[in-house]
């Protein structure tokens, strides 16, 4: 989507307007209000005696609220500069406007002030894929407010927009007449308010008329959300921008799951699309943000484990213990249309999940947390070997059962030609993908440890090391691409290698399932010229068959992506590697201001200059914003040890000193230092204790 | 006649112990019409033991269906989110609650979790 949209958010209820404040959405175009996957405004444009504004600048006051300032006229004459207007918008259940107009002039000015308004009330996914509507709309004028509606059986969906001063209210929109004297000024609050019919979950007004300060849903101010993280102190300028903004971002990209109440809080994927809950997404994002927000990494367990598959439906590619992949709102998954009530087919997130719950304890120390989801871990763990072994050969595959709207690939790399063959062919189905293979590794050396020191079940401990020493053997057995010296990204149906080189191979290092004699040589690949652009890890190496630099699986650098290979690297011992590819990010990231795109060009760092964005990239992207973040742990080479918190720093060059101060944990809040480049020895983290932790 | 509705519910509490149910502790009542006649099962769980009355009381969670809708699913042939999303399910109260017993709500083919 186009940068100069101005998008705000509070949950997932956000607006995304021109840089004038305008909505003007046509169904296959993602401006407008939306609220819960559907959108509740398509039009909102504002005149003055019948003319379009101007916009002078834009403020981003907040990630929920904004500032237009504006002037009348179109193109770059102003027709009458002695007007200034100013609209001040906050999203909430729905948007407060308030909107000002000031007469600079000597003489007073009457003015004509039009709204107009309008909603196709599209699902978030006929936006995506521009469908036809099957129910009714209705328009009426009730008790000084324009209602605007969308009804189908019993789902109905309503937009009601009120002013605070005199208007003359009609079917498409507002008119204000009013005389504003010599340097005075006139204002009024509108207010657009969402609801659902009968039966629905957000039905009330945020903000009510006249109240100034927007409130967003969060249950933490920003303000608080970026005091409780750890403080960054760096002499590169660039990487303390990266890092407020990704704060500020994944503060904005919190989400609290309608149905599952509780006012918590965990990452949505990312706006326009994605602002819901996503199993990987959510469990990648939390991973990421561990040593600096943990709170996410709770609430994402929580409420995935609140929702996890409990039954056999083909529809959704449900199972008994599956993690979901994502849940929708809108009219097409109501009506199911679409399987998103929520949909299962993912391959990957039942294991990560059982990965984060061990992670998330490492750092916390919070058993409690552990032992409630006993039920939900040993669940996941039990899917890997009952639904997962499609095959029944001891490996982790997929395939879809909902044919027609299902997800073929369910893995991360999601899109329909990520898997393929060195020559370009594409595998059958079922696939067995090799990072799945590393995170059920993981999963049950994981599983077996919170098994043994918490849920107190050695047998089952035993059982887990057993199958995961098993799963680590064959697998460096039979992905192992011997004259290429890396892992396959896939087994097909016969058993042979889906044999082109990817990213993957960092998750692998990351997962702890690569043979430590095999580690230098995927370390080698990694950082090498077919993988390493200069400025992150591409997706598919350049010289495979469908190796494409802005290929969205195939060929691109996605930084969520280059953040686990550095992890993975740094697993391995590879601390320069890791660190290498860690300048590489964020020397990008400084091209987008902070804020990196899902993804961006796979072209050669030297030839390009400045890292080339992905065109429909989705932006801020929930595990892009998280990526900075890891980056730092890795670089910083945070590691929770018992009960301390290990600091082993090696920075790139381009930096000379960082510290993170108050890095939250199971030791109260330690700060780590690192200076220059390579230390000679591991320094201990300054412990240092606090009241309130 | 066979009642679905009344079968599903009866089935749960010929169980006592639902492990699904193991951290909840709460009521949950289903008022459930047909007609103009509407019936009521209060669910009441402690930590995962279940018992099961028609008794019209307060309880944490409410929710609101027509009794043929809830018949299909307590069979498994419609999905209980989807019916809230349509808003044929209403639901007030702690819908944590709700969304954890749905997992007692078999599959499509019948299947039993």
């Amino acid at each position: 989507m186009s940068d100069d949209l101005v998008k705000i958010l509070d949950g997932n209820t956000f607006v995304v307007s021109d840089s004038r404040g305008d909505i003007e959405a046509s169904m296959t175009d993602p401006t407008g209000l939306f609220s819960f996957d559907n959108r509740f405004l398509s039009t909102w444009v504002l005149t003055v005696n019948g003319e379009r504004l101007n916009p002078l600048s834009v403020d981003d006051l907040q990630y929920f609220e904004t500032r237009f300032f504006l002037v009348p006229g179109t193109g770059t004459v102003y027709v009458d500069s002695k007007l200034s207007v100013i609209r001040r918008r906050a999203v909430g259940d729905g948007f407060h406007e308030e909107l000002t107009i000031l007469n600079h002039d000597e003489q007073p000015a009457d003015l004509t002030i039009r709204i107009d308004a309008a909603s196709d009330f599209a699902d978030l996914f006929e936006v995506k894929d521009a469908l036809e509507k099957k129910g009714r709309y209705y328009t009426k004028i009730d008790k000084k407010q324009l209602v605007l509606g969308y009804r189908r059986e019993s789902f109905e969906r309503v937009t009601t927009i009120s002013a605070s001063a005199p208007v003359k209210l009609d079917k498409k929109g507002l008119t204000f007449k009013v005389k504003i004297e010599p340097q005075g000024s006139w204002t009024t609050d509108l207010d657009v308010v969402t609801a659902a019919g009968a039966g629905g979950t957000y039905a009330r007004p945020k903000y009510q008329r006249g109240k100034r300060q927007a409130r967003p849903n969060m249950e933490r101010s920003l303000q608080r959300w970026i005091d409780d993280a750890p403080r960054l102190e760096c002499d590169w300028d660039s990487l303390k921008a990266t890092y407020r903004r990704s704060l500020v971002d994944l503060a904005a990209l919190r989400f609290s799951p309608p149905v599952s109440g509780g006012g918590r809080n965990l990452p949505a994927a990312g706006l326009p699309w994605f602002m819901t809950m996503f199993g990987r997404d959510s469990i990648f994002t939390s991973l990421q943000a561990l040593p600096f927000t943990p709170e996410l990494a709770a609430t994402t367990l929580k409420a995935l484990g609140d929702w996890q598959g409990s039954r056999v439906d083909d529809f959704r590619d449900e199972d008994p213990g599956r993690i979901l992949h994502e849940m929708r709102y809108g009219e097409l998954t109501a009506f199911e249309e679409r399987p998103h009530s929520p949909y299962f087919g993912s391959a990957d997130a039942t294991p990560l999940y059982v990965v984060l719950l061990d992670e998330y304890e490492r750092w916390t120390g919070d058993r409690r947390l552990v032992r409630d989801l006993e039920q939900e871990a040993r669940a996941a763990l039990k899917w890997i070997d009952d639904y997962a072994d499609l095959m029944g050969n001891g490996y982790v595959w997929y395939r879809r059962r909902n044919e027609e709207t299902g997800l073929e690939n369910q893995c991360w790399k999601d899109s329909w030609d990520s898997i393929s063959y060195h020559d370009g062919r594409l595998p059958g189905f079922p696939r067995a993908t090799c990072e799945l293979q590393g995170y059920a590794y993981d999963a049950k050396v994981r599983g077996a440890r919170l098994a043994r020191n918490i849920w107190k079940d050695s047998a089952f401990a035993d059982e887990l090391e057993r199958e995961a020493a098993d799963l680590k053997r064959r697998f460096n057995r039979d992905f192992w691409v011997s004259d290429g010296e890396y892992f396959a990204l896939a087994l097909d149906t016969e058993g042979n290698q889906v044999d082109s080189l990817t990213s993957n191979n960092g998750h692998l290092l990351w997962s702890g399932i690569v043979d430590k004699s095999k580690a230098k040589a995927v370390a080698r690949h990694l950082l090498g010229p077919r993988l390493f652009s200069g400025w992150g890890v591409r997706t598919l190496a350049e010289g495979e068959g469908r190796y494409n630099p802005i290929g969205y699986h195939v060929g691109t650098v996605w930084p969520f992506d280059s953040s686990f290979v550095a992890w993975g690297l740094r697993n391995y011992g590879f601390k320069e590697e890791a660190a290498q590819i860690a300048a590489g990010i964020l020397d990008a990231a400084e091209f987008f201001e902070g804020r990196l795109p899902e993804a961006f060009g796979g072209y050669e760092r030297g030839v390009t200059k400045y890292p080339v964005q992905y065109p429909t990239a989705c932006s801020p992207q929930a595990w892009s914003t998280g990526a900075p973040l890891l980056l730092l742990r890795t670089m910083l080479g945070l590691e929770p040890i018992g009960d301390n918190l290990v600091v082993d720093p090696v920075l790139p060059e381009s930096i000379g000193l960082l510290a993170l101060l108050d890095i939250p944990g199971r030791w109260g809040r330690v700060d780590a230092f690192a200076r220059g480049r390579v230390p000679p020895a591991p320094l201990r983290a300054g412990r240092r204790s606090r009241a309130d932790v | 006649m066979t009642d679905a509705t009344a079968e599903f519910f009866s089935a749960l509490e010929a169980r006592r112990h639902e492990p699904l149910l193991e951290k909840e502790s709460g009521t949950l009542r289903f008022d459930l019409t047909s007609g103009k006649r509407t019936t009521r099962w209060l669910i009441e769980i402690e930590k995962g033991d279940v018992s099961i009355s028609h008794r019209n009381a307060k309880a944490d969670c409410v929710v609101r269906a027509k009794k043929a809708l809830f018949d299909g699913i307590a069979t498994g042939q419609q999905n209980a989110m989807a019916a809230v999303l349509r808003g044929e399910v209403g639901v007030e109260g702690d819908r944590t609650l709700l969304v954890r017993f749905q997992k007692l709500f078999p599959g499509p083919d019948g299947e039993k979790s």
